[in-house]
């Protein structure tokens, strides 16, 4: 199982960041909802296997630490919030520009 | 009560900014209230101040009664309480110059509120003990500022704030690995906790990891030299009264980081981190100066400007010694205000030019219509150049004196050769719109913003620069402090 979440973690980084590189904005947008979703997995991982045992807790046998999940549950809204408003400049951006292309969107210069 | 103060300059803004959205149909009443939130959020954290500063510990809040490491505990030791004070006046002045500005973007029901909620993440980033609960406040910050820009009078505004709203969430995707890195080598979040057991156990194998990816969040935040590209861009699209706040202490919340990790958090890997800190530091000084030498715009240049003077910021927290520290902290606090001064000026100005812009080619010669404008800025610029009787005076020589003390002239040989690029380029700003003869038919506006809030600032840097004393010695009793990270420890864990 370890090994599953590990692959499956790196796996959606790697299309993550591949998708944010590309000069489509909309398709960067989606590489930005996929890296939020890796990070959530990485964070689930830190508290899902035996590893420290949790700040909080004495027992030994305790395996899964509930912690990450508090985290992640925070960590998704807010990336729920960045991801609309992101959208929402995008949508700006393509109404104002013409184009969902982000190298024709260069008018800051100098 | 106690305890409580540090908890004041967060909250204050934070619920003044949901009273402000229930006032968004009355604007005037809505822009005193924030004046008034600010205020009183600038006296509770100078009180927080106060009281740190002569009982010499730290105030330390345990929210909802959990006792360190399992709650979230707010901590305002001297770094933070100066940082916030430094913040929050400047970000009152920012309240003063959006209330006698002309720009149609102060007057959005709003703006307000959202200003209110910049204020509120930076402050809690700074004093909060927490790492999860730093990433939570500065998410905040980084929204605040977004929406502020993208609602800018300046139509490019939009583009700026995407710009800087992708790399600030890929810096809070770095912050957020980092956290998690950090949270399986060691379980905890707590900041106190965290330095107790790194130190105790330092050969975790995800820990140079977690610093590395912490250094970038932070260099993110402070625009430091490799990732500084979106910054110049978004302090020049967005509205002056933000603009002002973004290029002086929003950039400030990195240094903090860098701080906290080199005196807390990785006392005995701090080598390389300061090491590093001082490399970049040195180049964002030379890029910043030869890039505001390459600008057409005065507040492009300013922005540049911010570049070079966080690197000198960054190459004394990079020196480390308690000198060092000390000149870091008195250069952050009057570089916020020398720079919100004059962005504000450079923003007056703008507000008077037939087009609302900086560019050099627009505001030529406009100078001749605002004399006093003019004063504000010779004096502003003569800080920034760290001339007497100013501040920036006080900062340039204690940075000087604590190099020399750290033996370090090879960086300050380059430091001082490239600051001679500040008189060159505030000159040259400080010429084309003073000295230089209007282009035919070009006319000032009559009325523009008011210059109340940069006159305040500039008043404040000329206080500075005579009397010293007081912020020196602020500054050197926060750089004993954080030679000390036990102290901390056991303020935040008891025992």
């Amino acid at each position: 199982m370890e090994l599953l979440t590990a692959l499956a973690v790196g796996a959606l980084f790697g299309v993550a960041i591949f998708q944010m590189l590309r000069r489509n904005a909309i398709r960067s947008a989606i590489g930005l909802i996929l890296l939020g979703a890796a990070i959530n997995l990485f964070l689930l991982s830190t508290g899902a296997y035996q590893g420290l045992v949790a700040a909080y807790a004495d027992a030994v046998g305790q395996r899964s630490d509930a912690l990450p999940q508090a985290l992640i549950l925070t960590a998704i809204v807010i990336s729920m919030g960045g991801i609309s408003l992101v959208l929402a400049l995008l949508l700006v951006l393509s109404a104002r520009y013409g184009t969902s292309d982000l190298d024709e969107i260069d008018e800051l210069r100098g | 009560m106690d305890v409580h103060l540090v908890l004041l300059p967060i909250l204050l803004p934070l619920a003044g900014s949901a009273v402000a959205l229930l006032l968004r149909k009355r604007p005037r009443l809505q822009a005193g209230w924030a004046l008034a939130v600010m205020l009183a959020s600038l006296a509770a954290s100078s009180w927080l101040l106060a009281r740190v500063w002569s009982s010499g510990g730290a105030v330390v809040f345990q929210s909802g009664g959990w006792p360190a490491p399992v709650g979230i505990s707010l901590v305002g030791d001297l770094l933070s309480a100066t940082m916030a004070v430094m913040s929050q006046a400047v970000l009152t002045m920012g309240i003063v110059y959006a209330l006698g500005s002309r720009d149609r973007v102060v007057g959005y029901p709003a703006f307000y509120p959202i200003f209110l909620t910049m204020g509120a993440g930076l402050t809690g980033a700074m004093l909060t003990g927490d790492l999860f609960n730093l990433f939570v406040f500065t998410e905040l910050l980084v929204f605040s500022g977004t929406i502020l820009t993208a609602i800018s009078d300046d139509r490019l505004g939009t583009e700026a704030a995407f710009k800087y709203f992708y790399m600030s969430l890929l810096a809070s995707a770095t912050l957020l690995l980092a956290i998690g890195s950090l949270y399986v080598s060691y379980g905890t979040l707590n900041m106190a906790d965290l330095a107790r057991r790194i130190a105790a156990a330092p050969d975790a194998p995800l820990l140079p990891v977690a610093i590395a990816l912490l250094i970038a969040t932070f260099m993110v935040k402070s625009a430091v030299f490799p990732f500084h590209f979106w910054q110049p861009d978004f302090h020049t699209a967005s509205p002056t009264a933000v603009s002002a706040m973004l290029s002086s202490v929003v950039v400030k919340l990195g240094v903090y980081g860098f701080l906290r990790m080199t005196t807390l958090l990785f006392v005995k890997q701090a080598g390389p981190v300061q090491g590093l800190l001082v490399v970049l530091g040195l180049a964002g000084i030379v890029y910043g100066g030869l890039g505001a030498l390459g600008t057409h715009n005065a507040k492009r240049m300013l922005a540049y400007s911010t570049l070079a003077q966080v690197g000198f910021i960054l190459v004394a927290v990079g020196w480390g010694s308690r000198p060092a520290l000390a000149a870091a902290l008195v250069f952050a606090v009057n570089h916020s205000l020398i720079k919100a001064a004059l962005l504000m000026l450079a923003g007056a100005v703008a507000s008077r030019a037939p087009v609302k812009t900086a560019a050099f080619d627009v505001v030529t010669g406009l100078g001749r219509y605002m004399p006093l404008t003019g004063l504000l800025f010779f004096v502003g610029g003569l800080a920034l150049m760290g001339i007497p009787p100013t501040n920036g005076f006080v900062s340039k020589m204690i940075f000087f004196r604590s190099g020399i003390e750290a033996g370090q002239f090879a960086t300050l040989a380059v430091a001082g050769l490239v600051s001679v690029l500040t008189l060159v380029y505030v000159v040259r700003a400080f010429q084309r719109i003073w000295w230089q003869r209007p282009a035919e038919g070009a006319k000032a506006k009559a009325k523009g913003d008011q210059l109340l809030a940069p006159a305040l600032l500039i008043a404040a840097v000329l206080l500075l620069g005579l009397w010293p004393e007081p912020l020196v010695r602020l500054s050197e009793a926060t750089a004993i402090w954080l030679g000390d990270p036990q102290s901390y420890i056991r303020a935040v864990l008891g025992g």
